[in-house]
């Protein structure tokens, strides 16, 4: 802008300042009191959802999954996992449930609650997110004959492929990608499972020694935030 | 326009003769993304309902305040803070099904019917006017989406709000479950909405030479009776 005068300030220009001034403030305050507001209950819903989900895979137990749970490093991986262990009234261990991801879905990561007995064996399996094709897809989530033919699987006794790749798992009409994302991801679960079954499934007290640094002696329930 | 437009005819314009999609085809992005079923579009529409009568009205307290050159940032940070407010609310709240709308949520502030309310309506009219007319643009918004919704979930599934219509085996029509069938299913529900539109206008037309007729008849001294 180019005038012979000073350049001046319009009061129109500051007008308009001010007022989206006003209105960007009114509205982060307005935000920030939500976030307050709503912080504690969406922690809650979170909770109270992976509550339900463990409750769904893992084999009838006495204790909280959630309050137990051990955050281990596995082996040749530097960000540690968390796993929930399942105890009956006796403190020993009936099961052990986890999250396992595929990152390569139809449309994106794929989340699985996966839950098994001591031994390795699935009890069973849910998604707990995911952004598969409705319809076709997401079959994975409410189709519960196909999850249900996760149950009682081991790293050995199935061939772990869909049957259009050899495997005992079935496909969906018209989606392979998904379940055969879901298969894979499961599997290296128990892979997982395998490599670290000692360390995990450690009585309280020796859980610490050589793989968990991050677990306290005691075996006082840790409280991590469990968002990502 | 806005001058002499009753409370009536708000309701009326929002509803029907100018309904966000029959009429105006706005807000197309939500629509065809949530309604695989009737449920998700009810919520859809609720949560859009929420967001269009906190801004409307916010912007109909602050208009003739808002210098002109600002009103569009103004307009979009205060629905972009009601979005997120309802985003926030829905995650603490109704969790499972925020899950299924989330990606849909924060995507009502590029829903341009808002922003088109906020300008076209509550930047003119009076706060209560503007309440009327959120209300009945909402409910013209969400009366869609449920029909849009419920068309693709029962001849996709069989069901209606999760509830079994044509029995349990029926079986599922993928097509309008997949984003194509939201196409078509919209293309023959404006044809519908075409065709009551027609009745209602030649119903009018007919209405009114009618009344012409008897006034004409009257002015004659001869009765005439209607509808021959």
């Amino acid at each position: 802008m180019e005038s012979k005068k000073k350049r001046v300030i319009e009061p129109e220009q500051v007008k308009m300042v001010v007022a989206m001034f006003v209105v960007a403030a009114v509205a982060a305050l307005l935000l920030g009191l939500t976030d307050i507001v709503t912080r504690a209950p969406i922690a809650e819903a979170e909770k109270e959802a992976l509550h339900k989900a463990l409750g769904q895979v893992l084999p009838p137990h006495a204790n909280d999954p959630l309050e137990d749970m051990l955050t281990i490093k596995p082996d040749g991986s530097d960000t540690p996992k968390q796993f929930y262990p399942a105890r009956d009234k006796a403190g020993n261990s009936v099961g052990m449930a986890w999250e396992t991801i595929a990152p390569d879905g139809y449309s994106g990561t794929i989340r699985i609650l996966m839950g098994v007995f001591p031994d390795g064996t699935v009890h069973a399996i849910r998604i707990t997110s995911h952004r598969e094709t409705p319809g076709l897809g997401d079959g994975i989530v409410h189709n519960s004959k196909w999850l249900g033919s996760f149950a009682g699987r081991t790293l050995d006794n199935v061939r772990w492929a869909v049957k259009k790749d050899g495997g005992e798992f079935d496909q969906f009409t018209g989606a392979t990608i998904t379940p055969r994302a879901v298969i894979k991801a499961v599997k290296q679960g128990l892979v997982l499972f395998r490599d670290n079954r000692d360390a995990l499934l450690a009585p309280k007290e020796k859980v610490a020694n050589d793989k968990a640094p991050a677990k306290d002696a005691t075996g006082s329930s840790e409280k991590e935030a469990t968002d990502e | 326009m806005s001058d002499t437009i009753s409370r009536k005819e708000i309701l009326a314009d929002g509803l029907w003769h100018n309904n966000t999609i029959f009429a105006q085809l706005l807000g197309m992005c939500p629509l065809l993304g949530v309604t695989t079923s009737a449920e998700n579009g009810f919520w859809m529409g609720v949560a859009t309902v929420l967001v269009l009568t906190g801004s409307n009205l916010v912007v109909a307290t602050v208009r003739g305040v808002i210098p002109v050159q600002v009103r569009i940032p103004a307009y979009i940070t205060i629905i972009a803070a009601f979005v997120t407010i309802v985003d926030l609310g829905m995650n603490a709240w109704m969790h499972e099904m925020y899950l299924i709308l989330g990606l849909f949520i924060p995507l009502i502030v590029v829903n341009c019917a808002i922003l088109g309310r906020a300008e076209a309506f509550a930047s003119k009219n009076s706060v209560t006017d503007s309440l009327v007319d959120a209300i009945a643009v909402g409910g013209g918004f969400t009366f869609a989406l449920i029909l849009l919704g419920g068309t693709r979930e029962l001849f996709g599934q069989g069901e209606l709000f999760g509830f079994a219509i044509f029995g349990a085996d029926y079986p599922d029509f993928l097509l309008f479950i997949l984003p194509p069938g939201a196409f078509i299913a919209l293309g023959f529900i404006l044809a519908g909405v075409n065709i009551i539109n027609r009745r209602i206008k030649a119903n009018a037309a007919r209405k009114m030479a009618a009344t012409r007729a008897a006034t004409a008849a009257a002015a004659k001294g001869v009765t005439v009776t209607e509808g021959t």
